[in-house]
């Protein structure tokens, strides 16, 4: 049997952990969640994961941008796959969020919601 | 009470020395900052400098009148509070002094429990003005967060019951009965509109912060029709109605905000949408004359009863028939309506019942 590729969704939202969860293992993923910008960093650490999906808009705006910050400069994760979801937006939730050029390296912006076809599409692409 | 800080601080102008000396002992004896000086001028020079809380103003002063210092002061020095010192004879000028907002007098002359007590109160109407301001200032921030915060709020949990619901049909595998899909679809058409509302919602609200429109820039408006045709197209398409249009070359370039315009004809195009049959036609107009820019937007459509056109471009207003459920957020026309205003421009409606309806829109060039 082919080991299940492990994806780890990072979301403080839990009901929406939820809903991605399910779209990812009925897709035939591993999946691992964490409700916390720090849970997430330390399941990467611990875990190892082939792709994180990372929620923007935690509980402070910084908290999604500290976690890809940390995760860059952990040693052998540079190139770890990253995927941003984004769309709820305190400074007004119809502005999309476009990283700046100081922001570190991530594979790819999603918005919520995001469409279970969509989601899959881009994940196994990046995980080719 | 002694007000030992700015906030308390007393200005004196009077041309009389003996006047000044007199208060500022007075005043300085109760715990008062006192500051005096004997000449208009010098005093409008001190309070821009000091702000002071309260000042007397003697109305007879040499060089520059009482009544200028008093509107030089009301005018530039926030929240101050003004005391007029008056003769017997100038009974009229204190009344006058009055009306242009100084807020008591002190006739001369006076005993110094008078003016302890007009500086009381004065000073106690200062702080009053204060917290006043304080209030309102605070109560508007908050209303401005609240919207903010509300949609924020409002949205997150939309989102997660999108998400669940396509995480729904991701898990059922596609067993589900078309009955059960269809419920699915519904719950997603309604979370739409809820969406919509949100967004409407805020977005009238930032037009009334002018926040929504900042950046104005020269726009071509046959590129905006195009943009936003071509937008609404794939509705119309599943609609079976006809998206006609007529936009010439070379009409004048309008100013205004692109992405708000778009939405404007979008909407406009899509409210057509929903009150024409299939098989009808929705086509789109533009020329121009000396002045303005004229785009008219008709339908073939069932039309708006007259005694309701009054009223279409109202927050949650809708032209419905009983029982009739008609998508949208209620907000889209006051949404454009607003947008042309801030645009100088014009909207305008004319429908003929069981004909159709035109909306005529007007840009100033």
């Amino acid at each position: 049997m082919v080991k299940k590729r492990k994806i780890l969704l990072i979301d403080d939202d839990r009901d929406f952990l939820m809903a991605t969860k399910l779209i990812l293992e009925k897709n035939g993923f591993e999946v691992l969640t964490a409700e916390n910008g720090k849970t997430g960093v330390d399941t990467i650490r611990s875990a190892g994961p082939d792709l994180a999906i990372v929620d923007m808009m935690m509980e402070t705006w910084g908290e999604g941008f500290s976690v890809i910050s940390e995760v860059r400069a952990m040693e052998g994760k540079q190139d770890l796959p990253l995927i941003i979801l984004s769309g709820v937006d305190l400074q007004g939730p119809y502005q999309s969020f476009e990283p700046s050029e100081q922001f570190p390296k991530v594979d790819l912006i999603l918005h919520k919601p995001v469409k279970a076809d969509d989601l899959i599409k881009h994940v196994k692409a990046l995980l080719r | 009470m002694a007000y030992k800080n700015q906030e308390g601080l007393v200005l004196i102008i009077d041309d009389e020395e003996t006047i000044r000396d007199g208060c500022r002992q007075v005043l300085e004896k109760s715990g008062y900052d006192v500051i005096t000086t004997g000449e208009g001028s010098e005093g409008i020079r001190i309070a821009r400098e000091r702000k002071p809380a309260l000042v007397f103003v003697d109305l007879n002063l040499p060089g520059m009148s009482g009544l200028e210092v008093i509107d030089i002061l009301l005018a530039e020095i926030p929240h101050v509070v003004l005391v007029v010192i008056t003769g017997y004879a100038s009974i009229v000028s204190a009344v006058e002094s009055m009306k242009r907002g100084a807020y008591d007098y002190l006739p001369k002359p006076f005993t110094p429990d008078q003016l302890r007590a007009v500086t009381k109160r004065g000073l106690d109407h200062h702080a009053l003005v204060v917290e006043a301001e304080r209030l309102r200032a605070a109560q508007e921030e908050m209303a401005k967060d609240f919207i903010t915060f509300v949609s924020h709020e409002m949205r997150s949990p939309l989102v997660t019951v999108q998400q669940s619901l396509e995480s729904l049909k991701v898990v059922t595998e596609d067993c589900l009965s078309d009955e059960a899909n269809q419920i699915i679809e519904r719950c997603e058409r309604r979370i739409r509109n809820l969406e919509d509302l949100v967004e409407h919602w805020l977005n009238i609200r930032q037009i009334e912060e002018g926040t929504l429109i900042r950046d104005k820039g020269i726009l071509n408006i046959a590129d905006i029709l195009l943009c936003s045709i071509e937008d609404i197209t794939p509705l119309c398409e599943r609609r079976g109605i006809v998206l006609e249009s007529d936009i010439p070359e070379g009409l004048p370039p309008i100013t205004g905000d692109r992405e708000s315009l778009v939405r404007v004809f979008v909407n406009i195009i899509g409210n057509a949408t929903k009150y024409t049959p299939a098989g009808g036609t929705i086509s789109v107009r533009a020329q121009h004359d000396d002045y303005h820019v004229h785009v008219a937007i008709s339908d073939t459509g069932r039309g708006i009863p007259k005694d309701k056109i009054p009223f279409i471009f109202e927050p949650f207003y809708r032209v419905k028939e009983r029982g009739e459920h008609i998508e949208g957020s209620g907000l889209g026309l006051t949404f454009c309506k607003r947008i042309m205003d801030a645009h100088g421009g014009k909207i305008e409606v004319s429908s003929e019942e069981g004909r159709g309806t035109t909306f005529s829109l007007r840009f100033p060039r």
